[in-house]
């Protein structure tokens, strides 16, 4: 009883009058009151699951259709789509929970890679970047800086979050303390940081990373994949975080009424810098397994993924008016966006065609969520 | 501080935008005599017109405290509409620039309807139309450029009272908006409307037909861009616009326009943030900067402006904050 | 008898079951004013509401001037000539007083859309001149204060021509010189023939400006007459219900030696100049004034939101660092918000969350940070249960589906968690009612008598006079007076903060 009634307080406000288990053995149970298949079908949908459910019905439906998406290379497929952005995702959880926004992540996943890449690379050719303005400096015939240590790309890991918590600062600061708007401050970032990460390389991709950072995507422990083992690592983390911590409580304190919280003596600035270092932190980490998997740095990684990650967290329902959002749903929305991509990609639908699905999606998550406000405020 | 030193501040603090516009207009000019001749100035607000156009539509929208996610797909989608009427089914330049014209009204009234009677937040409303409109834009054209006849790139060259047409456009656009703004009573509500929607309401304001109008605007507005940028093009390919949803926001914001709504103008404000982006662009190129280095200059000139507006939002609320003594008591 | 104007007759209206209104049967007269007055939640602004054209009575008719009137929105209501000035003002601060005057109904050229600017100016310049407002129609709204706000909204009002004009509490945000300028218009508009309805919980002021008295209760008319048969304690038995003999419990004998709150030659300039103040373990000090005297600038400098250019604060004997409210927290201090709503809730948040929220940094574990819930919501649920918080369940109910009684319980209650040796609490009774009130005099008295000191701001006197120890006056940033229980005279400590506003307008 007192577990249910933790696991209630600390984040699934969003449908006042549901009162659905949170155990999973009784996910699909209805109120002992009403069972019909009208309102199995409403709790289904007002449930903090539902994007499960649906992930799981989508999956049933298609299994006749496209049987090999089940298949051993697509699943695997998926999977590795499925890790980074997931990562990349639950960090953008966090600042929308404080009400903001991170349009940056996406030029921290570009930026820390050309970096991280420019510190280890082996060879590089001349002719593509001696007009690089760090060529010389960071970046040599011989390779980067780092090149041919045989650590050299934990280094390089170490120095892309570093820059990625430079960035995180940034915003938050920016955000934070000179109160400025986090819509403009992260777009502005965004364009900045991209640019940067643009002009080091001179537009080119840099090849060649070492064998060891290489192997982070392709690796496993125990038959468990490395991205799996890390995602897996930053979501329970960052679960425990928001849902069991001070710094958890004092977030969605300070996204549902921020004057209030600095009154009740929360240290609100330093607590939304920390989102935005948070989310930052994140991108870099997705970035290391992109850049991994592409065994490259790119200097355009990440473009035109900031709709994937926003779309992910508005179909888990975290809200963009702040203070409502968990891990879990992130986690449902991200599944769900990456099997939804896929199966399209499957069933050869074009990429255009592709897009227009994903945004009916995201309009109609965010539509559902409307609904269910509505549905929350009447059963109160 | 004496009164004369809180009106000094004061004047400065309301002024930023009009300042930052001299202070680079002035630079450029010394770090490079020859940019301020006339034909430059020309060249810049010429290439500012497109994205001027866009900018002062979104200014409607950042009014009411709105974002539109979506001009630069607009801006792709009509622009399609009337290469392939032109192309595939021998429509006339005009008629198909007015069917192009109010597809991208359509778009606008899209984004219109999901906001208002929906519900769905502005910022998520229009990302979406931004990525299924130019979905909807690639299915039109199967992701392939779309050329256009040399009778509408010509129109680029047209001058109407000794100005370029695209500059006369995006002249006509800020009048007609500046107009609209200041003068009529559906203006001066939709900055109530930004202000204080509750209270708007109260007041008997249709405050949901006003933010409703301003999405039409904006789309009616991202159309008229696109326009005047395949005049200048004449070939439109998949990433057009892409991006430009951006720029627009950031003249906008540059002008002094509030992204919580209620502060902004057509007139000098976006006007003045628009040609100031441009006027960076082109200043950098002549005192030769590195190509590379422009966005990054760009980024740091706006965030630095958004800086200061921030800056002056605490500082003007402290000035004005109610002294509970007398003056002469402290 | 001056003519009917306007009357309800046997209007009805329920919410969810609730009846709010119960076959109301009221007049309004031209040239009268009445004074509608009862305890929160009595049906007022439903009431109000219905006559506005906001919701539409279940029940019963309204007729004005005989005709039968019956509203389809707020739209209808102003242009049959009825006016209302809200508690809230609903101005415009980006727009000009001109426009905000017109903002309905813009004067046009001809069948133009443009708006005819110099008809509106003149026009305004003449509403301007007949309220007493020397501005200029072009002023934008945000440079005025409060007073001159309220002004605006009356013009705008008188703009419509209206024949009845509500005002619903115009007085809270208002300086004393402001309301006697406000009142001084009432009185002018009366004697123009306009009806006038004014809803106030300052009993005295209702008495200063009624001519009749209409008391709700329970959605109910309970009594009606002239103000003449309505004397204070008959107007608040009326509106309780019952003789209230003493609405305030009489505060605890346990005023100790020590000074557990001292302040110290505290000194902001514009703001605070050289404040000295000391609260005792045991004591509750009342603090009066005007609005706007400065108070709640004080005690927020005090806990530490708002910074101080000289002198210092202490708790027990330990100085506080100033500018930093968690430092204030751990020293000992607690600060109830004027606000509950902006400053003191999360509205979505359960009961048991809003509770916890100050003292939350004790129930982490040191290092990880990891909450122990258990331990947390025991607590909460206990401070609940003292405070008699009315709610179904303290862990999954939100603050916000809570009455305003219990919503500034819970505001306390966040407090209380803390353990706190000194409570400040501004306003803790505004917009609650009677009962509540009483239960939030008794929670600082038992306080108090537990060995907290408590520092009470109030703008009722007759309360501050129930409940404190002693009471301190403060005046433009100044503490001008200060009163020990057995010299509490209601004559004396008005004149004290009353003194420089009378000098002023001497001058």
């Amino acid at each position: 009883m007192e577990t249910q009634e933790t696991n209630q307080v600390s984040g699934s406000y969003r449908t006042g009058g549901n009162r659905l288990s949170h155990a999973f053995g009784r996910m699909f149970l209805p109120r002992r009151d009403t069972i019909s298949i009208g309102s199995l079908a409403k709790n289904a949908l007002l449930s903090e699951y539902f994007v499960l459910y649906l992930s799981i019905a989508y999956m049933i439906v298609l299994w006749p259709i496209i049987p090999w998406m089940f298949g051993a290379q697509n699943v695997s497929d998926i999977l590795s789509n499925m890790w980074p952005l997931l990562i990349i995702a639950i960090g953008q959880t966090f600042v929308l929970i404080t009400a903001g926004i991170d349009l940056s992540q996406t030029s921290v996943m570009a930026l820390t890679s050309v970096v991280g890449a420019m510190l280890m690379v082996g060879h590089v050719d001349p002719l593509l970047f001696s007009k690089s303005p760090v060529w010389g400096i960071l970046l040599t015939e011989e390779g980067g800086l780092l090149s041919g240590y045989s650590l050299s790309f934990i280094f390089a890991i170490v120095a892309m979050l570093a820059i990625g918590a430079l960035v995180g600062l940034f915003n938050g600061i920016a955000v934070a303390v000179f109160r400025m708007p986090a819509f403009i401050v992260t777009l502005v970032s965004m364009m900045f940081f991209s640019a940067i990460a643009v002009y080091l390389p001179k537009s080119e991709n840099i090849q060649g990373l070492p064998e060891a950072y290489t192997s982070i995507s392709s690796g496993s422990l125990l038959g468990i994949p490395y991205p799996l083992l890390l995602a897996v690592a930053v979501g329970v983390a960052a679960h425990i975080l928001l849902s069991r911590t001070l710094y958890g409580r004092r977030l969605y304190a300070i996204g549902i009424n921020p004057t209030a919280s600095a009154i009740s003596g929360i240290p609100t600035k330093r607590i939304v810098v920390l989102a935005y270092v948070i989310s930052a932190l994140c991108a870099t980490l997705g970035a290391v397994l992109y850049s991994s998997r592409l065994e490259m740095g790119r200097p355009t990684l990440g473009d035109m993924q900031f709709i994937d990650i926003v779309g992910a967290n508005v179909i888990a329902g975290v809200s963009l008016a702040g203070g409502k959002g968990k891990i879990t749903w992130t986690l449902f929305g991200v599944f769900f966006f990456v099997l939804l991509a896929n199966s399209l990609n499957l069933l050869n639908l074009p990429f255009y065609m592709i897009d227009i699905v994903k945004g009916a999606v995201i309009l109609a998550a965010a539509l559902l969520d409307v609904a269910r406000n509505r549905a929350a405020i009447q059963s109160r | 501080m004496n009164t004369l030193q809180v009106w000094v501040v004061r004047t400065l603090l309301k002024n930023t935008t009009i300042i930052l516009f001299l202070l680079l207009f002035v630079g450029f000019g010394l770090l490079a005599p020859n940019f301020l001749s006339l034909r430059n100035l020309e060249i810049i607000i010429s290439n500012a017109s497109y994205i001027g156009i866009i900018a002062v539509g979104m200014t409607f929208v950042l009014l009411t405290g709105g974002i539109d996610l979506s001009v630069g797909s607009v801006m792709y989608v009509s622009a399609v509409v009337v290469g392939l009427l032109i192309e595939n089914y021998d429509f006339s330049i005009a008629a198909a620039l007015m069917v192009g014209f109010l597809a991208g009204l359509a778009f606008g009234l899209f984004n219109a309807v999901v906001i208002t009677l929906l519900g769905i937040p502005p910022f998520i409303a229009t990302l979406v139309t931004m990525i299924a409109g130019r979905g909807v834009g690639l299915l039109l054209t199967r992701s392939a450029a779309v050329d256009f006849p040399d009778e509408l790139t010509m129109l680029s060259a047209v001058r109407v009272f000794g100005i370029q047409l695209n500059i006369f456009i995006f002249a006509l656009v800020v009048l007609a908006a500046t107009v609209f703004l200041m003068l009529t009573a559906s203006g001066r509500r939709l900055y109530a409307v930004g202000n204080d929607p509750e209270a708007a309401r109260k007041a008997g304001i249709n405050a949901t037909a006003l933010i409703a109008m301003t999405y039409v605007i904006s789309g009616g507005c991202a159309a008229l861009a696109g326009f005047v940028s395949i005049s200048q093009l004449g070939r439109v390919n998949a990433g057009f616009g892409m991006g430009d949803e951006f720029d627009a926001i950031a003249a906008a914001v540059l002008g002094g326009a509030s992204l919580f709504g209620g502060v902004g103008t057509a007139f000098p404000g976006t006007v003045l943030g628009t040609i100031m982006i441009q006027m960076v662009q082109a200043g950098l190129v002549f005192i030769r900067v590195d190509l590379y280095i422009q966005p990054i200059v760009m980024g740091g000139i706006i965030f630095f402006a958004v800086f200061l507006d921030s800056f002056r939002r605490v500082q003007l609320k402290k000035l004005e904050r109610r002294n509970i003594m007398r003056l002469s008591d402290s | 008898m001056t003519n009917t104007l306007f009357s309800f007759s046997g209007i009805c209206k329920a919410f969810f079951g609730v009846q709010v209104l119960d076959g109301i049967d009221l007049e309004l007269h031209s040239g009268r004013v009445l004074g509608l007055i009862g305890e929160n939640g009595a049906g007022k602004s439903t009431l109000m509401n219905v006559m506005g054209g906001v919701l539409r009575p279940e029940r019963g008719t309204m007729r004005m001037e005989g005709r039968l009137y019956e509203p389809k929105g707020p739209a209808d209501a102003s242009a049959s000539g009825i006016g209302f000035i809200h508690q809230e003002l609903n101005l415009f601060t980006n727009l000009t007083i001109a426009e905000n005057i017109f903002i309905e109904d813009f004067p046009r050229l001809g069948w133009l859309p443009f708006i005819h600017h110099r008809r509106m100016a003149d026009r305004a310049r003449e509403l301007l001149a007949d309220i007493g407002l020397a501005a200029s129609p072009w002023t934008p709204v945000e440079r005025l204060s409060p007073g001159e706000r309220q002004l605006v909204e009356i013009a705008k009002v008188l703009a419509s021509d209206a024949r009845i004009i509500l005002f619903d509490e115009p007085t809270t945000s208002l300086t004393a010189k402001e309301t006697a300028v406000l009142f001084d218009v009432i009185r002018r508009l009366k004697a123009r023939g306009v009806a006038i309805v004014y809803i106030s919980h300052i009993l005295s002021d209702v008495v200063a400006l009624s001519d009749d008295i209409a008391v709700l209760r329970d959605g109910a008319l309970v009594a009606t007459g002239r103000v003449e048969d309505f004397p204070i304690p008959r107007m608040i038995s009326s509106m309780v219900g019952r003789d209230v003999k003493s609405i305030f419990p009489p505060p605890p004998q346990s005023v100790r030696e020590a000074a557990i709150l001292e302040v110290r030659g505290l000194s902001q300039p514009g703001v605070a100049r050289n404040i000295d103040l000391a609260v005792h373990s045991g004591e509750i000090v009342g603090m009066f004034g005007l609005m706007g005297a400065g108070r709640t600038e004080l005690v927020r400098m005090i806990y530490g939101l708002d910074p101080y250019a000289e002198g210092g604060v202490t708790i027990a004997g330990k100085p506080l660092p100033g500018g930093d409210p968690a430092a204030s927290i751990v020293g000992g201090l607690a600060f109830v918000t004027e606000n509950r709503r902006e400053e003191g809730l999360l509205m979505s948040m359960p009961i048991a969350e809003n509770i916890g929220l100050v003292a939350l940094p004790g129930y982490a574990r040191p290092y990880s940070g990891i909450i122990d819930q258990k331990r947390l919501y025991d607590a909460a649920t206990g401070i609940a249960t003292d405070l008699r918080i009315k709610a179904a369940s303290y862990l999954r109910q939100s603050a916000k589906s809570l009455s305003g009684g219990n919503q500034q319980k819970v505001v306390i209650g966040k407090w209380l968690m803390a353990r706190p040796k000194v409570l400040i609490v501004d306003e803790p009774t505004r917009g609650i009612d009677v009962g509540a009130k009483f239960e939030v005099y008794t929670i600082l008295g038992n306080l108090a008598e537990a060995g907290s000191g408590i520092l009470f701001i109030s703008s009722e006197l007759e309360e501050l006079m129930g409940v404190a120890h002693r009471i301190v006056v403060m005046n433009r940033g100044e503490i001008v007076g200060s009163f020990q229980r057995s010299e509490f005279d209601r004559e004396r400590i008005m004149a004290a903060a009353f003194r420089q506003s009378t000098e002023e307008t001497a001058a």
